[in-house]
C-alpha cells in the first residue's frame, strides 16, 4: 500500500497549498507559450505537456533582476539593496530533468558567494515531480545518466498510476513530507501500481565523450569547427537551459541614478567574455560552441563533480539550425570510438 | 481639487526652419504651454527614430517632430529623407499600439512663429484630453519592482 | 530526373571544376521532418545534400558570414525565391557582390520543391517579378487589419503580452539576412538607447527597433518567426512594414541587386497626409 494523489483531488490539493500561504506554480500553455505560471485551479494546468518550452530555472535565475537602487551624490553613493520578496512556492508537475537542473546549479550559486537571489528562492520553493512515462525524439535524460523518473532536485516524486486515474506520491525531503502532510487528508493509501518511466534510449556515451574532451589535444582540435559551422549565434539553447547559468551585470539609468540588474548572458554572443580593449579570446563562433560543451562536460564537473546537463534536450528541440548536445556528443562519442 | 494634469510634450527641431521659428515665437513675445522642452538638432534627417522612443523611455507623453517646408532644407534634401522615416516610424508605433495622436510631425519654417505657438498650444490641449501615457509609463514602473518573468 | 538528384549532380561539377569553392545546401536533420543547414565542399560530400518541401530556411543569412566572399572565390546557395530577393538586397546595400553568388534556385509547391532557371541573382527577375505580383501574405494581411481595427490601447496590451514572452536570445536577429550589424544597436552602450535588460520594456524597445530596421527589406521568408523559441509573430510586425512601403513609396523588397534602400531615397512627391 503506498499513498496516492486522484486528479479529481487535485483542485482540494491546490486550495489547501494556497491557503497555507503557498503560491502554486504549474505547467501553463498560454498566449502560444509553454512555462510555468501561478494557477488557481488544475483546469489551468496543462500537465500532458511533454515538457514546457521554458524551465523552471526561470523562477530561481530570471532572465533580467534588478540587484540595487543607486543614486551618486556629490560626495557619496546611496545604494539600496533589492532582494526578491518573500513568496513560498509549490512548482507542481515539474519534469525529472527541469528538477534536477536546479540542483545542478545549486552549488554554482552557493560555492564561494552565497546567492541570496538564488537561495531565497530555493528555500522558499518545494518542488513537486512528475515521472516521466513518455518521451520525444529530442529527450537525452538517459544519455546524461539521469533518468525520466529521477528524483535529483526534486522534494515530491509523484509516479503517474497505470489507470490513469492519479499518482503515486512519495516524499524526498523535509519540505516535502511537510508539503504532504498539509493535505494528508487528501491523499489515499491505494495499492494501484504505478505505470513504468519511459524508455529513452541513449543517444551516446557520455563517459568517452569527457575522456576525448579532457584531453587537452583536442582542445584545438578541426572538430570544433565542423560542428559549429552551421551556428548562427543565437543565445536559444543557452536561455532555454535548466542548467546554463552566465550572467551579465548592467547599470541602467540616467547620469545620477539607475538600478543594478544581472541579466542572463549566453557563451554563444559575439559580445560574451569581449574584453574592454577589443580582444575577445573567444573570437569565433567555434570556439564558443566549445566553451559550452567544455563548460558543461568538463570544467563544471571539474569544480562542482557534476555535468552541468540534465538531459532536457531543448537545445536541440528549439535550435533555428538543428543543432545541441545530442548532435555534438553523439559526434564526440564516435570519434573517441 | 487635484491639479490639473500637465503632459510633457518633446519636441525634436530643425534648427534652420522651426527652432528659428520657435525663436520669432518668443521674440514676438507670444505665449505658448510650458510643457514643450524642445531639442534642438542641425536637421530632421538627423532625427533618429531612438530619439522618439528615449523620449517615450524617459516618461514623455507626447512628441512632436518638426523642420523645414519640402524644398526649404538647407542641406537640400534632409528633410525629404526625415519624410519617409516617420511615414514608416509612424505606422510601426500605431501598430504596436503607441497612440498616433501622441506622436505628431509638423513643418515650420523660420517665419511661422504664430504657427509654432498654436502648434504647441493645440499639442498641449490634445494630449491633456490624452491623459498620461500610462500604459508606456508603467513599463518602466514595473521594471523596478517585478523579478521574475 | 529529381531537382535533388539534379542539383548534387550540378554541384558536384561546380566544386569539381573549381567554379566555386563551397555549396550551401540542406541536409538530413535531427528528425525525419527536419531540415538542417549544410556546407559542401567536395564533390563526394554532395551526397549529403537534400532538397524537398522540407527545406524553407533563408540559407542566405550565411552569405555574410565574416570573411566568406573576401577572398573573392564564388559560392552556391539554394535559395527560394525570397532568398534570391535577400540576395538582391544584400548586393544592393553593397555587403556582397552577387557575382560570387551561384543560386541554385527552387520553390516549393505543394509540397514539392522544383527547379527555377537560372544561376545569377539577375537570371531571377522574372521570378520576383512573379512574387510581386501575387502580392503580400492574404493570411498575414487579414491579422494585421484584426490589429489594426482595434483599439491603440488593446493593440499596445496584445504587443505588450507578446513582447513580455521575449527573452533577448536574438534568434530573430541571427537566423536573419538582414541584420549584419557587426555591432547590433542594442549591444551599443554609449550611448545606449534602449534598454539591455529583457524586461517588458526593453523587449518592446528591442522589437520596435528591429521591425523598423527591416522596413522595407524584410522579404518575409519568415526565419525570424520560426526561430522564436518563445513564439512571437514576429512575421506580421514585419508584414506591416512590407505593407507600409508598398501603398506609400509602391516599394517591393529586393527587387533587383540595384534597387536603391528604400529609406535611403525619396520623391518629392512622397504622400505626407500626416504632417501639420
Amino acid at each position: 500500500m503506498t499513498r496516492i494523489l486522484l486528479k479529481n483531488k487535485l483542485d482540494e490539493c491546490i486550495a489547501a497549498w494556497r491557503s497555507a500561504g503557498f503560491s502554486v506554480l504549474a505547467p501553463v500553455k498560454r498566449n502560444d507559450l509553454s512555462r510555468f505560471e501561478e494557477v488557481e485551479r488544475s483546469a489551468d494546468m496543462a500537465l500532458d505537456l511533454q515538457i514546457t518550452e521554458r524551465t523552471i530555472k526561470d523562477h530561481f535565475f530570471p532572465q533580467t533582476e534588478p540587484l540595487l537602487r543607486y543614486t551618486i551624490k556629490k560626495h557619496d553613493l546611496d545604494s539600496q539593496e533589492m532582494l526578491p520578496p518573500d513568496i513560498r512556492r509549490v512548482f507542481f508537475g515539474v519534469r525529472p530533468c527541469d528538477a534536477s537542473g536546479l540542483a545542478i546549479d545549486d552549488p554554482l550559486f552557493g560555492w564561494d558567494y552565497k546567492d541570496q537571489y538564488w537561495f531565497k528562492r530555493r528555500d522558499n520553493a518545494v518542488i513537486v515531480t512528475i515521472a516521466c512515462t513518455t518521451s520525444d525524439d529530442f529527450c537525452m535524460c538517459t544519455s546524461v545518466k539521469l533518468a525520466p523518473d529521477s528524483t535529483k532536485g526534486s522534494d515530491v516524486m509523484l509516479r503517474p498510476l497505470q489507470n490513469g486515474t492519479g499518482w503515486q506520491v512519495e516524499a524526498l525531503s523535509d519540505r516535502g513530507t511537510a508539503l504532504l502532510d498539509s493535505v494528508s487528508s487528501i491523499l489515499q493509501e491505494s495499492s494501484e501500481t504505478p505505470a513504468p518511466p519511459a524508455s529513452v534510449p541513449v543517444k551516446f556515451d557520455v563517459d568517452k565523450a569527457m575522456e576525448w574532451l579532457a584531453d587537452p589535444a583536442n582542445f584545438e582540435s578541426h572538430f570544433w569547427k565542423e560542428i559549429s559551422l552551421r551556428c548562427i549565434g543565437c543565445g536559444s539553447c543557452t536561455f532555454l537551459c535548466p542548467t546554463c547559468h552566465c550572467f551579465d551585470i548592467q547599470d541602467e539609468g540616467d547620469t545620477y541614478t539607475g538600478i543594478r540588474r544581472k541579466n542572463w548572458d549566453s557563451c554563444s554572443f559575439t559580445m560574451f567574455t569581449m574584453h574592454t580593449s577589443g580582444h575577445n579570446p573567444r573570437n569565433t563562433q567555434s570556439t564558443r560552441w566549445r566553451q559550452r560543451i567544455m563548460h558543461k562536460f568538463n570544467y563544471y564537473r571539474g569544480k562542482f563533480g557534476v555535468n552541468s546537463c540534465s538531459g532536457c534536450g531543448r537545445c536541440t528541440r528549439q535550435c533555428p539550425v538543428d543543432m545541441g548536445i545530442t548532435e555534438t556528443l553523439q559526434a564526440i562519442s564516435n570519434l573517441q570510438g | 481639487m487635484s491639479e490639473p494634469f500637465e503632459p510633457k510634450i518633446v519636441a525634436f527641431v530643425c534648427t534652420y526652419c522651426t527652432y528659428a521659428g520657435a525663436d520669432l515665437a518668443g521674440t514676438s513675445r507670444m505665449k505658448y504651454a510650458s510643457n514643450v522642452r524642445i531639442v534642438r538638432l542641425p536637421c530632421t534627417g538627423r532625427i533618429s527614430p531612438m530619439f522618439i522612443l528615449k523620449a517615450l523611455q524617459k516618461g514623455a507623453d507626447g512628441v512632436l517632430v518638426s523642420g523645414c517646408h519640402p524644398g526649404d532644407c538647407h542641406f537640400a534634401q534632409g528633410n525629404y529623407h526625415a519624410r519617409r522615416r516617420w511615414t514608416v516610424f509612424r505606422a510601426l508605433l500605431a501598430f504596436t499600439g503607441i497612440p498616433e495622436q501622441r506622436i505628431r510631425f509638423s513643418w515650420i519654417s523660420a517665419a511661422e512663429g504664430a504657427k509654432f505657438a498654436e502648434l504647441i498650444n493645440s499639442l498641449t490641449e490634445d494630449i491633456r484630453k490624452l491623459g498620461p501615457f500610462e500604459q508606456y509609463h508603467e513599463l518602466q514602473t514595473v521594471i523596478e519592482t517585478q523579478s521574475t518573468y | 530526373m529529381g531537382i535533388q538528384v539534379q542539383f548534387r549532380k550540378e554541384a558536384a561539377e561546380l566544386l569539381s571544376s573549381g567554379a566555386v569553392k563551397l555549396v550551401i545546401g540542406y541536409g538530413e536533420g535531427s528528425t525525419p521532418e527536419r531540415r538542417r543547414p549544410v556546407f559542401v565542399r567536395t564533390p563526394a560530400e554532395t551526397e549529403r545534400l537534400v532538397l524537398d518541401g522540407a527545406c524553407v530556411a533563408n540559407l542566405s543569412t550565411y552569405l555574410i558570414s565574416e570573411g566568406l566572399l573576401s577572398d573573392g572565390k564564388n559560392v552556391a546557395v539554394f535559395l527560394k525565391p525570397d532568398g534570391i530577393r535577400s540576395i538582391n538586397i544584400l548586393a544592393a546595400e553593397a555587403q556582397l557582390n552577387p557575382e560570387q553568388v551561384v543560386i541554385f534556385g527552387f520553390d516549393i509547391e505543394n509540397g514539392e520543391a522544383r527547379p527555377l532557371a537560372g544561376r545569377k541573382a539577375s537570371d531571377f527577375t522574372q521570378v520576383v517579378e512573379a512574387a510581386k505580383a501575387a502580392g503580400l501574405s492574404p493570411e498575414l494581411q487579414k491579422e494585421a487589419e484584426r490589429l489594426d481595427h482595434i483599439s491603440a490601447a488593446e493593440r499596445f496590451e496584445y504587443w505588450k503580452e507578446q513582447f513580455s514572452k521575449c527573452i533577448k536570445c536574438y534568434a530573430c536577429r541571427q537566423v536573419c539576412p538582414m541584420c549584419y550589424c557587426r555591432r547590433c544597436i542594442v549591444d551599443v552602450n554609449q550611448p545606449q538607447w534602449i534598454n539591455t535588460s529583457s524586461h517588458t520594456l526593453g523587449n518592446f524597445e528591442w522589437n520596435i527597433v528591429r521591425a523598423f530596421h527591416l522596413a522595407g527589406r524584410c522579404v518575409a521568408c519568415g526565419g525570424c518567426d520560426r526561430s522564436c523559441p518563445v513564439n512571437i509573430p514576429l512575421r506580421l510586425i514585419n508584414h506591416r512594414m512590407a505593407k507600409e512601403v508598398l501603398d506609400a513609396f509602391d516599394y517591393y523588397a529586393g527587387e533587383s541587386t540595384d534597387q536603391k534602400p528604400v529609406l535611403a531615397t525619396f520623391r518629392q512627391d512622397d504622400p505626407e497626409t500626416f504632417i501639420l
